[in-house]
């Protein structure tokens, strides 16, 4: 097990290392990240002060709440542009030219290979933007922060990475069934851009049902938020819990059998 | 001891092909109602293969050689039938299994392009954790053998396609692997790249008793490297014996390739049974019986002409003579 640890950290050392050779050959993809996703980040602040300049509340939550969510969803991207989102972007890609023989044929898991090979270090100051907006957020909350409070936090930002990555698998482990998948690409960013806007806590009936089970972009911000601002009781944390569980079992079931129904393509 | 190390039975790999019906109706009717196909790629294959041994898969386009790789290395798993190697069963993908095997496949690269192959080596040395020194060793041979020292540190979109797949293979051997997979290795290489690359894969069988298996469709890879040679067409194997008796028996023609500098009327050939394939003014192709294309050749100097290849016949036609043989 531990040698099994230290290998992976290896393996992702030296993924990291290539990723930043290559970087340094083609420097536009350094920056590209950052000029895009940051664009859309302001994008997102600015439909953010519209909404607000007509409303006080949104499910509940006041600006103050509403500007953690924002950054927390925000983190939650950054996360995702600069560690997996790259990589698990390809997959579909590896599935259909054939590629995904070279992964299959390396003793090391090729959805880890796949996961780390893109690692996108532009997109880490889109972390530190989030950050600054969460500071923001608990400033104007007037929230007196515990380090038990901020490590909490912490910890659900990191489930909820987790869900975010398996979201995007799973839509992605379509290619390993299906011709075409572009539809459900389309799904996810739809589902994305609306949730961004839209804490969980705003949906109601048919909505929630989709957004907390289905497709459940509503709970990735909205669970750590609840948890910051002390608004999250026991049954929320044990749903969170157990969504992600779920989907956990839900990746590792559709991407292992979705390598057995891979059949390359011909070359 | 059993030295085994490739053993299937009665092997089956099937595709499922849609078959649209052509037109507006075609299309429509397919969005509720589709008819499949079923190919066989691969048609219950029985094959052993001996530590060591250093074993060639022909056939035309199609029959079945790469698919029947794939399966081996565990990439695609079987339809039906036994399969092991090494004592595995490939499509569990255990990486104790891919850690004793190598493929190199002529179409697709499992180098990084921007990069140097020393940055692709290093990946490799983390993935099949290779000890320090174990890796040095490895790579100065390899490097050695091969003698590419000073294109270890040039990108690999500047090196050329001789040189990338000398690379290829140096990746894909750092692990010294029991098992090597070659498929089609030598595709679009010149004659010096292919020659060089078939040295190199000796050597490595010999030295190493590396177990190999190539498929290709360069009759001189197979006869220069190969003392034994399964053919498959269909999906089916069709012959499964020493590659010498393959060629002596069922490799009856050559083909002659002559080009002049000037152009040349029409010349009448002395050489018995030699066949007119192609006639242009400046470049003529005959086919002759392999026995009289000493006698075709010299004939042909005496116009002297600016070059000659002889080429062997393609696979297709030795494998219609294996069918005619058969009675099929």
């Amino acid at each position: 097990m531990r040698n099994n640890v230290q290998k992976y950290m290896h393996v992702i050392r030296e993924l990291f290392y290539l990723r930043f050779h290559g970087f340094t050959v083609f420097r536009l993809d350094f920056f590209a990240p950052f000029l895009v996703d940051g664009s859309l980040f302001f994008i997102q602040l600015l439909a953010f002060g519209a909404v607000y300049s007509h409303t006080d509340t949104i499910g509940g939550w006041g600006k103050g709440e509403m500007i953690l969510y924002i950054g927390t969803f925000s983190l939650l991207n950054a996360v995702n542009m600069t560690i997996y989102f790259f990589g698990v972007n390809s997959i579909p890609y590896k599935v259909r030219s054939g590629q995904m023989d070279i992964y299959l044929s390396k003793p090391v898991s090729p959805l880890f290979r796949l996961t780390f090979e893109n690692i996108s270090p532009g997109s880490i100051p889109l972390i530190i933007m989030s950050l600054c907006i969460i500071c923001y957020g608990i400033h104007m909350l007037g929230m007196a922060l515990t380090l038990r409070a901020v490590i909490a936090y912490g910890f659900w930002v990191l489930v909820m990475t987790v869900l975010y990555y398996e979201m995007e698998v799973i839509l992605r482990s379509a290619s390993l069934y299906v011709d075409s998948m572009a539809r459900l690409e389309q799904l996810e960013d739809s589902c994305i851009e609306l949730c961004m806007k839209l804490p969980g806590i705003a949906f109601y009936g048919g909505y929630k049902v989709i957004f907390y089970l289905i497709l459940p972009y509503g709970i990735m911000a909205t669970l750590p938020v609840q948890r910051l601002v002390g608004d999250m009781n026991l049954r929320t944390a044990v749903y969170g819990i157990g969504v992600v569980g779920v989907f956990t079992a839900i990746t590792a079931v559709l991407w292992k059998q979705g390598l057995k129904h891979y059949n390359s393509a011909s070359s | 001891m059993n030295d085994v190390v490739i053993n299937t039975g009665s092997l089956v790999k099937q595709y499922r092909r849609y078959k649209k019906k052509e037109g507006v109706w075609g299309s429509i009717v397919s969005l509720w109602k589709r008819d499949y196909e079923t190919k066989n790629a691969v048609n219950h294959i029985d094959l052993s293969v001996e530590k060591g041994e250093f074993v060639g898969l022909i056939g035309p386009n199609g029959a079945g050689k790469t698919t029947l790789i794939k399966m081996l290395t565990g990439i695609i798993a079987p339809t039906e039938g036994s399969i092991d190697v090494m004592g595995y069963y490939p499509n569990d993908l255990k990486n104790e299994f891919k850690k004793q095997y190598a493929i190199v496949m002529g179409q697709k690269s499992q180098l990084f392009f921007e990069l140097t192959v020393n940055d692709t080596l290093h990946l490799f040395q983390a993935i099949y954790e290779i000890p320090e020194a174990e890796f040095r060793k490895n790579k100065n041979y390899f490097v050695e053998l091969f003698g590419v020292r000073d294109l270890m540190d040039v990108q690999v979109r500047a090196l050329s396609l001789g040189e990338r797949m000398k690379m290829e293979l140096i990746v894909s051997l750092i692990h010294n692997p029991k098992v090597l997979f070659l498929d089609e290795p030598t595709i679009g290489l010149d004659a010096v790249a292919s020659r060089q690359i078939r040295r190199f894969l000796k050597e490595i069988n010999e030295k190493n008793g590396t177990t190999i298996l190539l498929t290709s469709h360069y009759m001189e890879d197979i006869k220069a490297l190969c003392k034994r040679t399964v053919v498959i067409n269909h999906g089916s194997k069709i012959y499964d014996g020493m590659t010498e008796g393959l060629f002596e028996k069922y490799q009856k023609n050559k083909r002659l390739i002559v080009t002049f500098r000037e152009p040349q009327a029409d010349i009448t050939l002395m050489t018995k049974d030699a066949v007119v394939i192609e006639n242009d003014s400046c470049k003529k192709v005959y086919e002759v019986p392999k026995e009289s294309a000493r006698d075709l050749v010299s004939e042909i100097m005496s116009y002297e002409p600016k070059d000659i290849a002889v080429e062997d016949e393609e696979i297709g036609v030795i494998v219609e003579r294996i069918y005619q043989e058969r009675g099929e």
